[in-house]
């Protein structure tokens, strides 16, 4: 398939390594990559702030990034920024054109679960990992069944990397609980966020895995600040770092 | 208690500075929350259960006038009587007045939230009528002078020390006793000589149903049976959302409620109230008090769908680690901010949210709790009254997140600054980030940076971008 790749801000400037290893993964699963210029952040930042006209002119700066574009899918590795740039697409430009758009974004772990299945990796990855289960992912993507939802069970990030030799997959207790990220929610509600991302880091670390594993980098970032703060013996890495690994 | 005006975050911050409270509370309101996941399991047709709920709770809401109609009908010709109530002072004067009318000097009251809504306890005190709370729960804050701070379990912030403490000064139990079995044993003795010399009973109502003209009211303490069947005269008081049309509805959404409340199967006495006793009088009092207006907002008017389990609040990640006081109006958690952020003058409250939803799917009605909250901050961002210096800072933001090359220039230099500067000196400038966590580790350039140096060929240009 021709992919082309959504980097999100945070990603794109803080946390190139996962852009590269989905850019490799996807790469190696044989799929032709490419990389639209001058895209920016999706205005999550701000619509979730409630400040829509702030938020306008940057979302439509992303948007028009891949208007137009030749490709079959738009594949992101940020499931948070991924779920607030479909909303705030469509929010801001009814086109056909914005439509076309809308319509192949994918998130990195549904695209490979869903749309271009990945059946076999190659390499062991003889870790323990704790899979960090984040909301925006489970909730409003549908990557994994929450833990409230009584219906049927389901997580395509466990069913991705329980695929990979010599994985150990485990959970945190209270398994699907927020991290406390949440965006600005980070720095207006300090205590509560600072809380929860000791909670959540604490109980990754009380599993022995030697990765807590996740397919969104900004509670991933979150984690990382609690756990180097506190410094307890667990590292964080990008689901795509893990699949790229296995390839 | 005089109340202190602060922002959520304020009042949290205050909160979690005992860790080990913060600790404790989270925990004992998470084991509700496992008690109601295994209850939920426990019936395959949760998923259906609540899809109907939701419907039910839908149509009724859209159907609203003509459901109310039917109920006061029927009411009327059951010999009860059904006063309207626009807002909350207008229910307490009509309250008053049935109570003044009958010279009641004592009420004993169960089971209710929208007497909590209306301030009904001060007004009536202020007019010389002693109300006696007759939930366990409700009695403890009450004499502790404190409002609830969860709407099912309202005495969850005190511990059973507390307790112990609280009803050696007020009921006399012996010094140092903590036991919960003698402490609910003491308030019993209590709470009967209350119920005895009561000259009135007043109920919350969990639902009213149309079509029997009847309330149903749902404690697990028997406590609103024991006032509304003593005295001769018993009041229900009721927001226009409780109505439901007729004993199959009701059965749905009492599947639920106990099971998503606290893991019970069904709420220990669930008891329809439909006629006045033989020589008593019964009334019925129907408030609306800002859900009216709230229905005209098609998102916001989704909230009505509630049926006050208190689910959310349990699941809720922020209100277990902040407690019930800091969300500056009288219900708290996601459904309080929900149905009060209006109430909250600081109008912090819908940011006291990390938009996770959970709040939505342990919902057995489905009111879409985070889309709510979400839209409440839109709503306060068009009236320009935002919390936390966001009106000032937002639009710079905006800009900065606008211009790719003020946002490249921009995160160029804060990765240079993360790596060039001592934290001791980024951490203060990092503000409420680094006060908790490390700074991120940063990356030598973007990834756009390293595509360009490393992987020409994939950059492409679209259409749009000019
Ligand atoms: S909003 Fe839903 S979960 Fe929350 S109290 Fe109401 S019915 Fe229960």
């Amino acid at each position: 398939m021709k992919i082309a790749l959504f980097t999100p801000c945070l990603v794109n400037q803080m946390m190139p390594e996962v852009a590269i290893a989905t850019l490799s993964l996807l790469e190696k699963l044989g799929h032709q990559v490419i990389f639209p210029q001058g895209q920016t952040c999706c205005g999550q930042p701000m619509t979730n702030s409630g400040c829509f006209n702030e938020a306008k002119n940057t979302t439509l700066k992303l948007l028009n990034a891949f208007k137009g574009v030749e490709c079959d899918a738009i594949v992101c590795p940020a499931a948070s920024c991924l779920v607030a740039a479909k909303e705030n697409f469509h929010e801001f430009d009814k086109s056909p054109e914005a439509q076309a758009v809308i319509d192949k974004l994918y998130e990195l772990t549904e695209f490979l679960h869903d749309v271009a299945p990945v059946t076999q990796f190659n390499r062991p990855v003889p870790k323990k990992l704790s899979l960090q289960l984040s909301c925006h992912g489970i909730r409003m993507l549908d990557l994994a069944a929450p833990s409230e939802y009584m219906g049927p069970r389901y997580n395509k990030m466990e069913a991705l990397l329980s695929r990979i030799d010599g994985v150990k997959i485990c959970y945190p207790e209270r398994l699907d609980e927020c991290c406390g990220f949440g965006g600005t929610f980070s720095v207006d509600e300090g205590a509560v966020s600072a809380k929860m991302g000791k909670d959540k880091a604490q109980a990754h670390a009380n599993t022995g895995a030697d990765y807590v594993v996740g397919f969104d980098p900004s509670c991933l970032m979150h984690l990382d600040g609690t756990i180097r703060r506190r410094q307890l013996p667990i590292e964080t890495r990008h689901l795509a770092q893990i699949l790229n690994d296995a390839l | 208690m005089q109340k202190v005006i602060q922002t959520h975050a304020k009042a949290a911050d205050i909160f979690c500075r005992d860790e080990s409270r913060v600790d404790w509370h989270s925990k004992a309101l998470w084991v509700l929350r496992e008690k109601r996941d295994r209850a939920a399991s426990s019936l395959p047709e949760w998923e259906t259960l609540r899809a109907l709920g939701s419907q039910i709770k839908l149509h009724t809401l859209r159907e609203l006038p003509s459901y109310l109609e039917a109920f006061e009908a029927k009411c009327l010709s059951q010999g009860v009587q059904v006063h309207w109530a626009k807002d909350g002072a207008e229910h307490n004067r009509i309250v008053h007045e049935i109570l003044s009318r009958h010279g009641v000097k004592k009420l004993v009251k169960s089971k209710s939230m929208l007497t909590e809504e209306c301030h009904l306890n001060p007004f009536l005190e202020g007019k010389g009528i002693e109300v006696i709370d007759t939930d366990l729960g409700e009695r403890i804050i009450q004499l502790n002078h404190q409002p609830p701070s969860h709407i099912v379990v309202p005495a969850i912030h005190m511990k059973k020390e507390e307790v112990g403490d609280l009803f050696h000064e007020k009921l006399g139990t012996p010094k140092g006793e903590s036991d919960p079995t003698r402490l609910t044993r003491a308030a019993r003795a209590h709470l009967r000589e209350q119920f005895l010399s009561a000259d009135a009973a007043m109920t919350g109502v969990n639902m009213a149903v149309a079509s029997e003209g009847a309330v149903i009211v749902c404690t697990n303490e028997g406590n609103a049976d024991m006032g509304a069947n003593l005295p001769k005269l018993q009041l229900h008081s009721m927001g226009i959302d409780k109505i439901v049309p007729d004993l199959d509805s009701a059965a749905v959404l009492l599947r639920m409620l106990a099971r998503n409340a606290t893991g019970q199967p069904i709420t220990t006495y669930s008891s329809l109230y439909r006629t006045p006793k033989p020589g008593g009088e019964m009334h019925v009092i129907i408030v609306d008090n800002g859900r009216s207006d709230m229905m005209r907002d098609k998102l916001l008017g989704e909230a009505l769908k509630c049926i006050r389990c208190g689910g959310c609040l349990n699941t809720c990640p922020v209100y277990r680690r902040s407690g019930g006081y800091s969300y500056g109006h009288t219900i708290p958690g996601p459904i309080g901010i929900a149905v009060g952020a209006d109430e909250d003058s600081t109008h912090s409250s819908p940011w006291a949210c990390t938009l996770c939803g959970s709040c939505s799917f342990v919902c057995p009605t489905k009111v879409p709790l985070d889309k709510i909250i979400f839209h409440r901050r839109r709503l306060y961002a068009e009236r320009k009254s935002l919390p936390y210096g966001k009106s000032g800072y937002m639009p710079l933001v905006g800009r900065f997140m606008a211009s790719p090359l003020l946002l490249d220039t921009g995160m160029a230099a804060a990765r240079v600054a993360l790596k060039i500067l001592p934290h001791s000196l980024l951490k203060p400038m990092s503000g409420a980030w680094g006060k908790y966590r490390e700074l991120p580790a940063a990356p030598g350039s973007s990834f756009e940076g390293w595509v360009k140096k490393n992987r020409p060929e994939l950059l492409v240009k679209s259409k749009g971008e000019k």
